[in-house]
């Protein structure tokens, strides 16, 4: 009996905090993003000929974010029925999109326009033995191309 | 929708970049699954349940990542990536993402 | 060639759906799967229990038998006791009850398998007379006649590992706790009605060897008075091994009436060597005894 309450009030906290966190964290999402969208993103691996060539080095972004107890819950549940785990879903997709902003942000500071060849790595970190996620962390990166100024200007 | 690893398509021009798209997903299988995949690592073989579940994944980002390139106007998604991890035993996450691009 | 970076729209890699929602779709369907899957269980392994037979039952417990009670004049009387309630509840021949008399101020008495059933002084002290007595020795042999307790084993073995396996193999312990907590509280309804089935054979059994059952609640109305009585009243009856004790009290008075037995006919105290020994033990436990009684 006792351990359920126990349940029930981390759960309740994982909620209610969770929740909290996750809003608060898209709306920053969405509102950078909105600022950055003129920085372009290109999973292509060729930029296009310049006459003169522009700079260009490597520029990345990560994030590590942690699971609340009641996406853990959840999650467990699912794994018992199978199907979307919709709870951890969004997670990554958190991880994700704030690592594009952090690397976009780099590149921004050198005055690049564009990131060419983008890439992903996503990797969930563990807690012990137990097989349940603890965190995920999420890393874009790319190469920014800073384009050269044009000599007379 | 046109979907290729390549960074371009023969024959055809590309029009517009539209940047990056992509379709993500995390899936499991019922815990049914998981006990007979517990069995078969005494005895060996396909684990049929799983690959099912990360064939289904694979197609559930695809069918995502083209949603996001219809949403933007695009027509073709060049450059298409994967990429898998793990979430705890018998759930696998899924990602595709790719250049969504509109072809002449 | 241009570049442009139009909005992607929001709602494709996460759906929209309030988390709450999944969290009690999920929660249910769990729970609701566990308790018919124990059900089904749990009413497959009794039903193969039974067909255990009694002398392995036996021969189980004899291998657990750690060291063995001092036999008394007070274990001959109750063996006595149960030898004749046995006759009266219509035991089968080949199950023998083996009564075991721990000098001990527990009030409790239990059965286990092999037809072994063990009384502790301290309730015997609380007892008026024979007939209160009778009663609980009798809902003992009720156990062991119904093979209560192979079936209590048997479901304990099945639904542990039922439990284990899925807890094991899920990758979340938080999910297997759920599932245990939702299997006991489904197992606990059939001890429950074990319990049920005990008190309605061993009140037929009395009605048998004295004629009515007079005494018959006299234990359920002590065990109201003892001193954790009150706690386990608060217990709410779905988290408890026992039903709740007024219902009991209830049950057996209308199973009384509807059977004609009377209630209120003089009932048999118990014999004078044995009130003596028993009284003289507890004595000694709470230092009642004058120092010139004892042997020099």
């Amino acid at each position: 009996m006792f351990d359920l309450i126990v349940l029930g009030t981390l759960l309740t906290f994982g909620y209610v905090f969770g929740q909290i966190a996750e809003k608060r964290h898209y709306r920053s999402i969405l509102r950078r993003e909105q600022q950055l969208r003129q920085l372009l993103l290109v999973p292509s691996r060729f930029p296009p000929m310049y006459v003169h060539p522009p700079q260009t080095f490597l520029v990345s972004g990560s994030v590590v974010i942690s699971v609340d107890f009641f996406k853990v819950f959840v999650a467990g549940l699912r794994q018992l029925i199978g199907g979307r785990m919709r709870s951890y879903e969004s997670l990554i997709d958190r991880a994700r999109r704030e690592a594009v902003l952090r690397m976009k942000d780099e590149a921004r500071k050198h005055g690049a326009s564009m990131i060419f060849n983008v890439k992903f790595e996503a990797v969930p970190l563990y807690k012990g033995q137990r097989n349940s996620v603890q965190s995920v962390e999420a890393l874009a990166y790319g190469t920014a191309i800073i384009p050269a100024r044009r000599p007379g200007t | 929708m046109l979907l290729s690893n390549l960074e371009i398509v023969p024959g055809r021009k590309i029009a517009k970049h539209l940047g990056l798209v992509q379709g993500s997903t995390v899936r499991s299988k019922h815990i049914g699954r998981d006990i007979m995949a517990g069995f078969k690592n005494v005895f060996g073989g396909e684990l049929k349940g799983y690959t099912e579940l990360l064939q289904e994944s694979r197609e559930e980002a695809v069918v995502r990542m083209t949603a996001q390139a219809e949403a933007i106007g695009a027509n073709a998604v060049l450059n298409v990536r994967f990429s898998t991890s793990s979430i705890s035993q018998g759930a696998a996450e899924l990602f595709a993402y790719g250049t969504a691009v509109v072809l002449e | 060639m241009r570049y442009e970076n139009p909005k992607v729209p929001e709602g494709i890699n996460v759906t929209s759906e309030h988390p709450l929602k999944e969290f009690s779709q999920l929660l249910l369907g769990v729970v609701a799967v566990t308790v018919i899957i124990v059900v089904m269980l749990t009413l497959l392994a009794e039903r193969i229990a039974q067909h255990i037979p009694f002398q392995m039952e036996v021969e189980i417990a004899g291998q657990y038998r750690g060291k063995l009670p001092v036999r008394t004049a007070v274990t001959d009387y109750l063996q006595g006791l149960a030898d004749r309630l046995a006759v009266s509840q219509d035991l089968p021949a080949d199950m023998r009850i083996t009564v075991h008399y721990v000098d001990d101020a527990t009030v409790n008495a239990f059965a286990t398998l092999g037809g072994n059933i063990v009384f502790f002084r301290g309730l015997l002290e609380k007892m008026p007379d024979e007939n209160a007595l009778a009663m609980v020795m009798a809902h003992e042999i009720a156990h062991v006649r119904h093979r209560h307790p192979v079936m209590s084993l048997g479901r304990g073995v099945v639904i542990g590992l039922a439990l284990a396996a899925v807890a094991n193999f899920s990758g979340n312990d938080l999910a297997g706790r759920v599932l245990g907590e939702a299997g006991l509280l489904t197992v606990l309804g059939f001890t429950r009605q074990q319990e049920e089935e005990a008190d309605q054979t061993a009140l037929a059994t009395l009605a048998r060897q004295y004629g009515h059952v007079s005494g018959a609640d006299t234990f359920f109305m002590l065990a109201k008075t003892l001193p954790h009585a009150g706690i386990k009243e608060k217990i709410p009856s779905f988290l408890s091994t026992h039903p709740a004790t007024e219902n009991r009290i209830e049950k057996l008075r209308r199973l009384a009436q509807q059977n004609g037995w009377a209630m209120n006919q003089p009932t048999r105290p118990l014999p004078e060597s044995i009130q003596v020994q028993i009284k003289h033990r507890s004595d000694h436990e709470s230092g009642n005894v004058s120092t010139h009684f004892l042997p020099r």
